[in-house]
């Protein structure tokens, strides 16, 4: 931008001496502001981000703790509860092991957290198996079993520079949910009893449409083809379910309003939804720099993430409100990784 | 690495309890106060203290290229043009799009964000700040001339003060405008109060979004009395002149 003003500049005045003060002028102006900016980006919680301030500064890292003195790191998360909760419980786990970790949260959907891995703005983020096997991947094969998944998985990523660290127990599979009196009205007990719906209204977020895990394989495995898509932000659903807009939503198996019976999610015993334990898709490259701790310590984590465990956290988030921050700090206190 | 799989656990996680909320909270009413009591300390006041430094740095940075460039303008006018031209050119560019466009050269960063505030603070104090000095009456200038003062010390004694109406004025409008704009940053930075308006917004409970948006206003009207009462305080001649 100044660049620009000062070749400007130059076709217009002759005065030279007057254009470099300028120039460096405005430079150094925009230097000093700019250097006194932070770099915290944490928007949860105010003791949690003092804590990251206080494991950035190499100073005050106790010595002798595994991350000091290894290169910052930044870690993403996508753009919906889970994620922001893993993200927060890979970071404190991290930065109580002395790592440095910049977070960057609710970056957006799969295809711009691989974007944003493959130019090197983030060094890892959460995954779901299926989910990198076909919107990263590009791979839409069926597998019959998780192992076989992230066999698949692994294979893709280490020829592109990634490594995907050890899967979640816990799995997060998309899933059709309807209001159970819908179901009733319907007949509805699998996703393949909708395919003799007319006009299906359907309620997902946007990459839905074109995804293998989503209307791409809805068409091709169930026939589900006269569809009215609208596109809605992850957490959002519920309400457009609640309020009539929408006969049937995708939500996620983990969601924590599943609890409770509001809803009947619809079997998918074709399996179009796959496999979604979680996996830290990692930079190949970061996590040599970082040593052998640096996995243990996300692995540590993983390990204990079940199912019941994560819709629990999910639910202190999206329905009691809690922080992520605070709702993965007492996760990761009571299982001794903090 | 052994093992594809994480091996079966031994035993099970502890799941602690995480507390509950209010039926407010619990039932997504519109507005929680309860919400905002036990977050204020979490995620409000950090959000409002990063919005405050992002406006900040913004306008400082803003009004010292302005600054520079008014003043240079204002000696050989012929700079104006291009200056005018490119400034306003950059208020054109819509928020969003030059936040993402900045990405690709300083990334998911503040200073990306600082970036873009700035090149929006540049066309209005730069216009104010010229057209401050322009007004100066010339008689005034004549006068000053007159008493012997150099071309410097016109400017720093009788022409900037004579300005610094339209000056304030120009600010009042930037620190408003970068209040609001910097909500927008959210794209690039999770930071500042648009931090908590863009939770809100993905989120069936509204309370974050409204009481995040409250503050904004809240700071925008603020700043916009603060710098009032600063230009009362720097021109107590054009109070005397009044009464």
């Amino acid at each position: 931008m100044l660049r620009r003003q000062s070749r400007k500049r130059d076709i217009n005045v002759k005065q030279g001496t007057l254009r470099i003060g300028l120039a460096i002028l405005a430079a150094l102006a925009l230097a000093v502001g700019l250097a006194a900016c932070g770099s915290s980006n944490n928007k949860n919680s105010g003791t949690s981000s003092s804590a990251a301030g206080a494991s950035t500064s190499a100073s005050s890292t106790p010595a002798g703790q595994p991350g000091t003195g290894k290169p910052a790191v930044t870690l993403g998360d996508k753009n919906f509860t889970e994620q922001f909760i893993l993200g927060q419980l890979y970071r404190q786990a991290l930065e109580a092991k002395g790592y440095a970790v910049r977070l960057k949260d609710n970056i957006g959907s799969t295809e711009i957290a691989d974007k944003a891995l493959r130019s090197g703005q983030i060094d890892l983020y959460p995954e779901y198996i299926g989910i990198f096997n076909t919107a990263v991947a590009g791979d839409t094969k069926a597998y019959g079993t998780v192992q076989q998944a992230y066999a698949a998985g692994r294979a893709y990523a280490e020829r592109h520079g990634f490594t995907l660290l050890p899967l979640t127990p816990f799995t997060d599979v998309d899933a059709l949910a309807v209001k159970p009196a819908y179901a009733q009205k319907n007949n509805l007990t699998s996703v393949a009893d909708l395919a003799k719906i007319r006009g299906l209204r359907l309620g997902a977020p946007p990459e839905f449409r074109k995804r293998e895990t989503g209307l791409v394989g809805l068409a091709r495995v169930y026939g589900i083809r006269d569809v009215s898509f609208s596109p809605l932000t992850i957490g959002l659903q519920y309400q457009a379910l609640d309020s009539g807009k929408i006969d049937t939503a995708d939500v996620f198996t983990t969601d924590g309003q599943l609890q409770g019976g509001r809803y009947t999610v619809l079997r998918d015993p074709k399996n179009v939804f796959g496999f979604q334990n979680v996996t830290p898709v990692v930079s190949s490259r970061v996590l040599t720099a970082e040593g052998p701790e640096f996995q243990a310590t996300i692995d540590a984590v993983s390990q204990k993430l079940t199912t019941e465990a994560m819709q629990r956290m999910n639910a202190a988030v999206a329905i009691d409100k809690q922080s992520p921050a605070a709702v993965a700090r007492s996760y990761l206190q009571a299982n001794g990784l903090l | 690495m052994s093992g594809v799989l994480l091996a079966p656990l031994a035993a099970a996680p502890v799941i602690p309890d995480f507390g509950r909320g209010s039926t407010c909270i619990r039932d997504n009413k519109l507005f929680c106060w309860d919400w905002v009591q036990s977050n204020w300390g979490g995620t409000l006041r950090p959000a409002l203290i990063q919005h405050i430094e992002l406006t900040l740095i913004a306008v400082v940075v803003g009004f010292a290229i302005s600054f520079v460039l008014a003043l240079a303008a204002y000696r050989w006018s012929r700079l104006e043009p291009p200056v005018g031209i490119v400034a306003g050119i950059l208020y054109t560019i819509p928020s969003l799009a030059l936040f993402q466009l900045l990405v690709p050269v300083t990334g998911l960063s503040r200073t990306s964000a600082e970036i873009a505030l700035v090149s929006y603070t540049i066309l209005i104090l730069f216009s104010n700040i010229l057209e401050g000095l322009r007004n100066v009456p010339a008689d005034v200038r004549d006068a000053a001339e007159g008493m012997g003062l150099t071309r410097w010390q016109t400017l720093w004694r009788v022409e900037l003060p004579m300005a610094l109406p339209t000056i304030v004025a120009g600010l009042r409008i930037a620190v408003v405008t970068v209040v609001s704009l910097a909500t927008v940053a959210v794209f690039i930075v999770n930071e500042g109060l648009g931090a908590p308006i863009y939770a809100g917004l993905q989120n069936a409970f509204k309370t974050e979004l409204i009481a995040a948006g409250a503050l904004t206003v809240a700071l925008a009207l603020f700043a916009d009395g603060a710098l009032v009462l600063l230009q009362r305080v720097l021109t107590p001649w054009a109070r005397t002149a009044r009464s």
